[in-house]
């Protein structure tokens, strides 16, 4: 056994976005937390990304009960029930929590949280920041860490959970430089957000690679749910390295129009009711189909138009996307944007109780890692809550795991070791089958789906997957596993498309007709685990 | 598309080195893509940090050219050279950010404090954008003089003081980080992606409230006591500017244009000279100068430091004397005043910059003065006005040879000289040896406090570029 640098601690979080980090703050009251990121930590995640805000329920006027059902419509009624009650109690508690360390959330004239329209809802119940709610959530969370005793980790990739046999007790790290190490713990927390990257067009960071749902997966837990990968209806069209970046649905929520290349508000067609504050999978598809039947822009995309706003209203409440178009030329004080859908988020993962103890006895899992909060399709602003709620139940359930003899399995480590040492035998290049992977994954594997692009998806994701990669100096190692692991997640996305024949959520089969509404679908979850896949048939709904 | 990336193994190489790289971009590619297209397409190993590609997660933050700049969010062009930021440097662009990191201050919460208002929180605000991508840390002349901490750690010390919740005495800390050592160059606020003005919103905040407190340091409030004592921050110790010259200077021809002349109190005071030269360089370009005798001190050295009670009442002073003269324009020509003047008054009258005016009414040519020349550009007019290409174009005008020089802080502002000598003396030495670099006989600027400054650390003669002209003019 070649590693030896070991560290030991009662807690393990892996990820440092706002589950990661709110489950290390609430676990250290337990005893020793480590928080790993590959990152630096509280830049990695997507939380610090998330613009629009955070959905709790602090008026009258609104009720946990109407953010639990539109939740659980939003989701396509494919949403874990008792999830979606912890989230919805919850989140009024945590923003609370943000607020007495330091948040810097708007608030209205009497002092009160200010609160905003989001897609979906019946309520204004999305407390905000500006349009950088996401990055200050990470700094009040960063100012928490930063005055705990929790040890941070920078830097640092999760090549493997370790496991006794029965439990998960720790897992092996590689650093910059592809040194390994191990960290043993009492518990570990998988936090490490969404699989975006598997895109060729993603809001997620350069992080977004699914690495948690790989781990998790080969340390036997249970996923659910993975071919539902929500498409944000309003990503950047040009310049082209550019593609994919997100615009809030702040911009919609403060007034702005979706038109079609003919200057046709579109929306009316598809869902005059809600228009363009409808939910993300409906306005997506909308868009999709618009740009598919031919009015489009040329670039492939829709315009979204705030113009008619007053310019202070932008620029006090938008002022992230006013300066970031700038910067690519485009004041949208004046002109539209040119958006089209792009991969966000992912509703499935690993499947958690409200304890968010995964299948596997000592592995939890909170944030977009866990699927069943969410079901087909997570509404704007439930996902910085699903954090808060999340993060600090899963750093409780952690916490309070009791300490016992963590052993090392010295084959594990000589795997590892193995496998690490075939790279420098492989043939292919780590870039060249990520690129090869995210096409795949966009013109196959997208907003419309149907058996026959998914057959050959899965055919060319498994190609991908025997060709062994390349690397040539240690630096490269996290680099090639964390290939591997996207891989791994493409290939389960994949696999539950196929799995769940019907439009449902995010998830939309055109080649399947379907006679039952989201409410009455004989179907239940996918779910995948050791090798095994299917999906839940609801026998009485047969 | 071809650039130029520092490089940096610490296992095999001594030193930095550069390496040209040609790879193919997109149409408008962000620096960013030419680091990935790099790293995918020549060298694997190729380190760089990179995150959320949108410009708010700051780990890109590199130098393009020099100058800081989010990889994620600039724009790449052909023959860009980029390198690291200046910090302790890990591998190739990554450095060593967590020394950095360990100085920024958390909450201090738990307290029963007052819950926060609106108001605080719009005050917070313009202080919670910082994504932490350090490059004020990387372009900070003050920090290698002294023990300054750094801007973005003064913004968080500010942030945690303005906020009801948080109970530790941030003033206190805040000196201890360097809090005096700060010159206001304002470089922070050129380089920060988020706009942040840190040297007013944060170091000149805690500043006040460290003078409310009797925390400065002895040389400002000996200084802020003369202020109040005379309307000057120098002493009298012989005939004054406006002791001696007319209130009003008429050209001989026609009349161009009548301005109001502000003189500040080293050119009234110390170095007198200059002064002169100003207002003839203003009359022999038809301008007729009118000199209001009532004007004070503009209140600069106080607000830098800290010393904000006598305030009010230099800009009532001032505003009256040049109101009374009848003047709707007002030319300054120490670009400390002038940067005053413009942004932390609320005048009824235009203040200009001399360069600026005499390059918007035209003037006349000079003959060509001998000898190699180079410019400094003073931080209250490159950064406080805007202004860098003015003074060059009457610099051109008149210098037989003009050479080039990258701006930098002298070290001469934000009271760091009168309180910190030591340290001011330390970024002027920095500053001597990009002089040195230019082989130029003499230094021109726009700034008292940096021709004074600059004479002191170079040896070099420094001549303001007032006095430039009025020699070309005499010839």
């Amino acid at each position: 056994m070649g590693i030896e640098n070991k560290t030991d601690c009662h807690v393990l979080v892996i990820g440092s976005g706002g589950a990661g980090i709110r489950a290390a703050v609430e676990a250290e009251s337990y005893g020793d937390t480590i928080i790993v990121s590959k990152t630096i930590t509280g830049k990695g995640g997507c939380t610090v990304m998330a613009e629009g805000g955070f959905n709790a329920v602090l008026k009258n006027t609104d009720s946990i009960q109407t953010h639990f059902e539109d939740t659980m419509i939003g989701g396509a009624y494919l949403n874990d029930e008792v999830l979606v009650r912890t989230l919805t109690t919850e989140a009024p508690d945590r923003i609370r929590d943000l607020f007495k360390w330091g948040a810097v959330f708007d608030l209205a004239k009497d002092n009160t949280i200010a609160q905003r329209p989001f897609g979906g809802q019946r309520c204004a119940r999305t407390c905000y920041a500006g349009d950088h709610t996401g990055h200050e959530m990470v700094m009040t969370l960063l100012e928490k860490l930063r005055g705990s005793s929790v040890k941070i980790e920078n830097e640092v990739t999760i090549l493997d959970l370790l496991s006794d046999g029965e439990k998960v007790t720790g897992a092996i790290t590689c650093d910059r430089e592809g040194d390994l190490g191990l960290i043993t713990a009492d518990a570990v927390i998988l936090a490490t957000g969404g699989a975006g990257q598997i895109y060729d067009t993603t809001t997620n960071s350069t992080a977004g690679t699914g690495d948690g749902y790989a781990l998790g997966y080969r340390a036997g837990a249970e996923l659910i749910d993975m071919e539902q990968v929500q498409f944000h209806p309003t990503g950047a069209v040009t310049p082209h390295d550019s593609r994919g970046r997100l615009i809030t649905e702040a911009v919609r929520g403060e007034g702005g129009i979706l038109r079609n290349a003919l200057g046709e508000r579109f929306m009316e067609k598809y869902d005059p009711k809600r228009m363009e504050l409808s939910t993300r999978d409906i306005v997506s598809r909308s868009i999709a189909t618009e740009v598919l039947e031919g009015r489009g822009t040329g670039n492939g995309g829709v315009w979204l138009d705030v113009t008619h706003l007053p310019r202070e209203q932008i620029e006090a409440r938008l002022p992230v996307m006013l300066n970031q178009f700038l910067q690519f030329g485009v004041d949208i004080r004046t002109e539209p944007m040119e958006v089209a859908p792009t991969a966000h988020h992912f509703m499935g993962g690993l499947k958690i109780t409200p304890e968010t103890q995964t299948t596997v006895p000592r592995l939890f899992a909170a944030g977009e890692v866990a699927g069943g909060v969410h079901g087909g399709n997570r509404l704007g602003g439930n996902a910085l809550a699903e954090t808060q709620v999340f993060g600090r139940r899963a750093g409780l359930s952690a916490g309070k795991c009791e300490t016992t003899a963590r052993s090392v399995d010295p084959t594990q480590i000589k795997a590892a070791e193995d496998k690490l040492d075939s790279f420098y035998n492989g043939t292919a290049k780590t870039s060249d089958v990520r690129h090869s992977m995210k096409m795949i994954m966009w013109n196959n594997v997208g907003i419309y789906r149907n058996e026959l692009d998914l057959k050959v998806a899965e055919r060319e994701i498994l190609k991908l997957q025997k060709t062994p990669l390349k690397i040539s100096s240690p630096r490269e190692l996290s680099d090639a596993v964390i290939t591997e692991n996207m891989l791994q997640v493409a290939h389960l996305v994949i696999e539950g498309a196929l799995l769940r024949r019907e439009s449902r959520g995010a998830h939309t089969r055109t080649d399947v007709k379907q006679t039952w509404t989201n409410e009455t679908s004989p179907f239940g979850h996918t779910f995948f685990v050791n090798g095994k896949s299917g999906i839940e048939i609801l026998e009485d709904r047969l | 598309m071809k650039v130029t990336i520092s490089r940096f193994d610490p296992t095999t190489d001594k030193e930095p080195h550069f390496v040209e790289y040609e790879v193919p971009v997109n149409k408008s590619s962000r620096v960013l893509n030419v680091l990935d297209a790099v790293r995918d397409t020549i060298d694997a190993t190729f380190a760089y940090r990179h995150c959320c590609r949108g410009g708010q997660c700051g780990s890109c933050a590199v130098r393009v050219n020099g100058e800081p700049v989010l990889a994620c969010m600039q724009e790449a062009h052909e023959g860009d050279v980029i390198e690291p930021l200046d910090l302790p440097r890990i591998r190739d662009l990554v450095t060593d950010i967590a020394p950095v990191i360990a100085q920024i201050a958390w909450m201090n919460g738990g307290c029963d404090c007052p819950p926060v208002t609106q108001e605080d929180i719009e005050e917070i605000k313009p202080l919670r954008e910082c994504i932490e991508c350090y490059s004020c840390i990387s372009s900070c002349p003050a920090i290698s003089a002294s023990n300054y901490k750094g801007p973005t750690i003064m913004r968080q010390e500010q942030r945690l003081n303005l906020d009801p919740r948080d109970n530790a005495d941030r003033i206190l800390e805040a000196i201890d980080k360097g809090l005096f050592s700060c010159t206001v160059c304002h470089k922070c606020v050129e380089v920060c992606p988020k706009d942040i003005d840190t040297p007013r919103k944060a170091i000149e905040k805690l500043r006040a409230e460290a003078s409310k407190r009797g925390l400065s340091l002895p040389a400002h409030k000996a200084l802020a006591s003369l202020i109040e004592k005379t309307g000057r921050s120098i002493e009298r110790k012989e005939p004054t500017f406006l002791e001696q010259v007319a209130d009003v200077l008429e050209p001989d021809g026609e009349v161009r244009a009548t301005v109001g002349f502000f003189v500040g109190c080293m050119f009234n005071g110390r170095v007198i000279q200059p002064a002169f030269d100003g207002v003839e360089l203003l009359r022999q370009n038809g301008i007729r100068v009118i000199i209001p005798k009532d004007q004070v001190c503009c209140g600069s050295p106080l607000i830098r430091t800290g010393f904000l009670g006598f305030i009010p009442e230099l800009q009532k002073r001032n505003i009256d004397a040049f109101v009374k003269a009848g003047v709707d324009t007002v030319v300054t020509m120490c670009a400390g005043c002038g940067s005053t003047l413009k942004n932390d008054y609320d005048t009824p009258f235009r203040v200009v910059d001399i360069t600026e005016f005499l390059c918007e009414i035209g003037f006349k040519a000079p003959a060509k003065v001998e000898g190699t020349y180079t410019y400094h550009d003073p931080c209250h007019l490159l950064r406080g006005q805007g202004i860098s290409e003015q003074p060059r174009i009457l610099l051109n005008s008149v210098a037989e040879k003009f050479v080039e020089m990258p701006a930098r802080c002298c070290g001469a502002g934000g009271g760091v000289k009168s309180g910190k000598p030591e340290e001011a003396a330390k970024i002027g030495a920095v500053r001597a040896e990009m002089v040195k670099k230019t082989g130029a006989d003499f230094i021109v600027t726009v700034c008292p406090f940096c021709e004074f400054h600059l004479h002191q650390v170079t040896g070099l003669p420094v001549k303001n570029i007032a006095t430039l002209m009025m020699e070309g003019y005499r010839k």
